[in-house]
């Protein structure tokens, strides 16, 4: 008998290949074998792909028939991660199982790749969660899942986190339920609560399953990069270009290097410096950003999995999942705001096994050189954060009912208890299911007959159905939860798309004006049809974009690093602390460097206002909230309206009259009774809510962001959120949708928890007040932060009053 | 508020509404009736309550300003036939001042529908020096309009902003603030030319202008 005839196996396909399966990947194997769920804890990079699809292959040599119909599917975030593990996992199928195939089905798929999957269903499904709810919303979706064995859900500690992941475990709920015996397994690099990860992917199956972590503990250094002459250290600044020759220092001295910068922005700018100022790398060097092509972007991709490029500057958009090789250095722009983020991406750079590899680190002003020193502290702890998981989530949900009654309908009551599995929904109270139920067939909770609403209609049968079908296609277009600005596309005028970018950055460009993106010069020459034309321009100076997100916290684990390291700054002997030395005196002749039992104010007036610094070094998410307490509070001393601003290390209260710091010491406003209820009452939460309702109204089906190509038949039902959130806030203050802002507020905007524990905190530290002439180093980057939060205990007519009155002194001058 | 206008006194009403009393006519732009019961008909859920509350404020202002004259500058109407519609109706017919409705881009209702009320439908509309339109125009004596709902940003020290509705007058036109409950704001930039009024909650507020 000849070797050919030996049955396959993927021990021997992995031997041919000349790799030697990890430990973790047999396990892996082993568990699935066993009929087992469970969760792989591996960072990318590690072979955690044939740790899984190894064990589905396995399982079908296993058995003598052919196997019939889908047999696996596979969740990642990404559509542009989609197409590489559907190669990835195609080719192993192949080669062990020759007439089966995977598929992959996005967002981007075709029509005929559709029909294709339908016609004949493959052994393998790659997609992304909206894609999976769309399968959900065919009439057949039983037929194509009959067979399916198991579901893979990759990079589960990122979509975990996020609505998206409410989406999956909506999907695992309902598929689980339909078929019992279905093996449910994640992908999850570390988190602080990994636990709680298993736990709530694998709520569905009913059982506990098994965790399997990967052993590649790496060692991380953090380096900082710093200037040779300490003077020019600026005291403010997010962009780091200071530092510009130390950066190119370092991207000569090595064959590949990756510079994450934190927003899309910074990206742009530090692309084009470094070209500017490195002419001859022209040509080895791309920039990666989500809001780039999607065609671009996959060619960089391509190139640094080939070793092509020297240099990509990059912002969170290579974090997740792509695989390449690793690269020789990695640089990080500016603050990553959290441990685990950098330790991702220090993960980029290659390095012998048991060697160090290092991250440098570009603060981009001053006080940024604590928090190089407190993220080594972190690292050197393994204090990596959690993730929040969203509970209730009733746009997710709504949504979601919509889905299924766009396809086959659904029975409430079979319903209820399957939605009940899920961890997101697993408390979800009667009257609120029936409230949904209401809203998606009545519109509101009380019951007009002579009402015109018309969504989801109830069969003779008691089904929930959408009948017409004008209602159907709008859901099935705007369905999933990713949420983005008012994006509009850009274009040359010649054609060919270069990206997206968001509305508010281009409505205040006119015809002609110049603006940098993905890398190129370009002219504004019109927006039509949600398009932005352009043409190429050979201006030397353009305005950068910037786009709103990308302001992010620190987390807990930080906040409390960076707080430890400050406080004993003037024992450190690191040329971090060296390169401090300058900016700690000053913060010392004109303030203090508070100490762990000492809470610091800093007050003082400027042309700008009265200007009052509170340092609880507690993250931006916490001060906001914070912010908005203490200007409640004050306000109930003596109505009166701030400006509020925030960084991770403090807060500050802006007032055209002076702050009553010594009121705030005597009535002891600092402290932490009542906090939530005083949050409920100040109207800078109605704003934050504001802003997370957005994306629910979208979600929720409330917003039609209309038909692509087609903006003249949805004309009259367009509208913005904002109105949406003023209707419910003033109408319907019960409305869950309306109360689900407060509360993702409360939860996800501002993580109560903390805030609770950080009062506490403050409450036995001594208040130390000082009075100082100028800004000190620690509040100049506070102060001069410009996206502000307000807050006001004045009647909008007193205000507009003395705001005028101040316009007509400026104006008799 | 009072202000003059080519020798015409007008009252500039905290609601939105523009009362001119030489010619006993009141004015109301973009009050978009029908627009929740629109979205509605199509799965949008937003609550029904803002439906009544141009009825609420209308018979406020006819309490207050002894009109013979109403006058809508455009889009009365947001969209096709609704139930909205027949409440209009049988609020008009009980009305003892005649109406005209200016019509404006949404008003897209069939001529039958406005029959059943006492509404004269016209293109625009000349009042003395005065030309009432929907969409703001350029050459004209003096443009009375809407269509645009104008809204300004209120800047104060200590980094302060309120966004507010307003009447935009620019050095031939008056444009009205959109009197409709469900209706956004369009922010317009103010240039030395031209004069803004904000509506507070009581009271309407001059923009101090350059000297």
């Amino acid at each position: 008998m000849s070797v050919s005839q030996q049955k396959p196996s993927v021990e021997s396909w992995f031997k041919h290949k000349g790799w030697k399966p990890a430990a973790f990947q047999r396990q892996t194997w082993k568990a699935y074998q066993e009929g087992q769920s469970g969760l792989v804890n591996a960072p990318t990079g590690s072979g955690k792909t044939y740790a899984l699809w190894g064990a589905i292959v396995q399982e079908s040599l296993a058995v003598e028939a052919k196997p019939k119909g889908l047999q696996a599917i596979w969740i990642t975030p990404l559509r542009a991660l989609a197409v590489e593990i559907q190669q990835t996992t195609h080719k192993m199928t192949q080669e062990l199982l020759p007439e089966m195939e995977v598929q992959k089905r996005t967002g981007d798929s075709t029509a005929k790749e559709k029909a294709a999957f339908k016609s004949k269903l493959p052994f393998g499904l790659v997609t992304t969660p909206e894609s999976l709810h769309l399968l959900l919303s065919h009439k057949k979706n039983e037929d194509y899942f009959k067979n399916l064995q198991c579901i893979v859900v990759d990079e589960w500690h990122e979509l975990m986190g996020s609505k998206r992941g409410v989406q999956v475990e909506l999907a695992l709920a309902y598929l689980c339920a339909l078929f019992p015996k279905l093996r449910v397994w994640g992908i999850s690099a570390t988190l602080g609560n990994l636990e709680l990860a298993q736990q709530i992917l694998l709520q569905p199956t009913g059982q506990k399953g098994i965790c399997i972590r990967a052993n590649t503990l790496k060692k991380i250094r953090v380096q900082s990069l710093i200037p040779q002459t300490m003077e020019t250290f600026p005291w403010r600044g997010h962009l780091g270009l200071h530092l510009l020759p130390e950066v190119l220092k370092q991207i000569n001295k090595n064959r590949s290097t990756l510079v994450f910068t934190n927003t899309r922005a910074q990206c742009e700018i530090w692309y084009q410096k470094i070209l500017e100022a490195a002419p001859q790398l022209a040509g080895e060097i791309a920039m990666h950003h989500g809001s780039m092509e999607k065609k671009v972007r996959l060619w960089v991709e391509n190139q640094l999995r080939e070793d092509k490029l020297k240099l990509v500057v990059c912002t969170s958009s290579l974090d997740l999942g792509v695989d390449f090789s690793p690269v020789e250095s990695c640089i990080q722009i500016g603050s990553p705001k959290g441990v685990g983020r950098f330790l991702q991406r220090a993960g980029r750079s290659g390095h012998r096994p048991g060697a160090t590899s290092t991250i440098h680190f570009v603060p981009t002003h001053a006080m940024e050189l604590i928090e190089a020193l407190a993220l080594q502290k972190a690292i050197d702890h393994q204090a990596i954060e959690d993730r929040q998981p969203y509970l209730l989530s009733f746009d997710v949900l709504i949504q979601f009912l919509m889905t299924l009654a766009v396809g086959n309908g659904f029975h409430p009551k079979e319903l209820f208890t399957i939605i009940q599995r899920s961890f997101c929904f697993q408390e979800m109270r009667k009257e609120e299911w029936q409230w949904c139920l209401n809203f998606i067939r009545y519109g509101s909770q009380s019951l007009e007959h002579y009402d015109e609403y018309k969504k989801v209609e109830v069969t003779p049968e008691g089904k929930y159905q959408v009948l017409n079908k004008g209602i159907a296609m709008r859901h099935r277009m705007s369905m999933g939860t990713i949420v983005g600005g008012a994006d509009l596309k850009i274009k040359y005028l010649k054609g060919g798309y270069l990206g997206s970018i968001e509305e508010w950055f281009i409505s205040k460009l006119q015809p002609g004006d110049t603006f940098t993106f993905s890398g190129r010069i370009l002219e504004l020459v019109r927006i039509q049809n949600m398009e932005v034309l352009v043409r190429k321009s050979k201006a030397k100076k353009a305005k950068v974009p910037s786009w709103m997100g990308g302001r992010m916290s620190f987390s807990a684990h930080l906040s409390q690093m960076l707080r430890e390291t400050l406080y004993d700054i003037e024992q450190n002997d690191s040329p971090e602390r060296k390169a401090l030395e300058g900016v700690l005196q000053q913060q010392k002749k004109q303030s203090i460097i508070p100490q762990p039992e000492e809470f610091l104010i800093e007050s003082f007036s400027s042309r700008e206002g009265h200007h009052a610094i509170f340092y609880p070094f507690e993250g931006r998410a916490v001060h906001e909230a914070m912010a908005s307490i203490v200007a409640y509070r004050l306000g109930l001393l003596e109505p009166q309206s701030f400006s509020l601003a925030f960084n991770d290390y403090g807060f500050e209260l802006l007032s055209d009259r002076p702050v009553d710091i010594q009121g705030l010491l005597d009535n002891d406003l600092l402290n932490p009774q009542d906090i939530f209820e005083d949050l409920r009452q100040s109207f800078n939460v109605s704003e934050m809510a504001r802003r997370k309702f957005r994306d629910i109204a979208v979600i929720g089906g409330l917003v039609f962001q209309g038909f692509p190509n087609k903006p003249i038949k949805t004309k009259h039902l367009q509208s913005g959120t904002q109105l949406f959130y003023e209707v419910f806030k003033d109408y319907e203050p019960d409305n869950l949708l309306y109360l689900q802002a407060l509360t993702e507020t409360y939860e996800h905007g501002m993580e109560e928890g903390r805030l609770q524990q950080a009062f506490e905190r403050i409450e036995k530290q001594e208040l130390c007040w000082l009075q100082t002439n100028h800004p000190t180093p620690f509040s100049f980057p506070i102060i001069t932060d410009r996206l502000r939060g307000k807050l006001s205990s004045e009647k909008v007519e007193d205000r507009i009053k003395r705001m005028l009155q101040q316009l007509n002194k400026a104006t008799q001058i | 508020m009072r202000i003059s206008i080519r020798g015409e006194d007008f009252i500039l009403d905290p609601s939105g509404a523009l009362f001119w009393e030489a010619q006993g006519a009141l004015m109301l732009a973009d009050i978009h009736l029908g627009k929740i019961t629109h979205f509605r008909k199509h799965g949008i859920a937003v609550p029904r309550a803002p439906i009544t509350d141009f009825y609420v404020r209308i018979e406020k202002l006819i309490q207050k300003y002894p009109f013979q004259q109403l006058y809508f500058l455009g889009d009365l109407f947001h969209s096709n036939l609704n139930s909205e519609w027949d409440t209009f109706v049988s609020w008009s017919q009980k009305q003892a001042f005649e109406m005209t409705l200016i019509a404006g881009n949404h008003d897209i209702l069939p001529a039958q529908a406005y029959q059943k009320t006492p509404l004269h439908v016209v293109e625009n509309l000349v009042l003395g020096e005065f030309i009432l339109t929907h969409h703001p125009e350029e050459h004209t004596p003096f443009n009375l309009c809407g269509h645009i709902h104008p809204g300004i940003m209120l800047r104060g020290p200590g980094r302060q902003g309120l966004k507010l509705s307003c009447f935009f007058q620019r050095p031939n036109q008056l444009i009205l603030p959109a009197f409709g409950a469900f209706t956004g704001l369009h922010l317009l930039t103010k240039s030395v030319d031209d004069k803004v009024y904000i509506l507070g909650e009581k009271e309407v507020f001059a923009y101090p202008n350059e000297p």
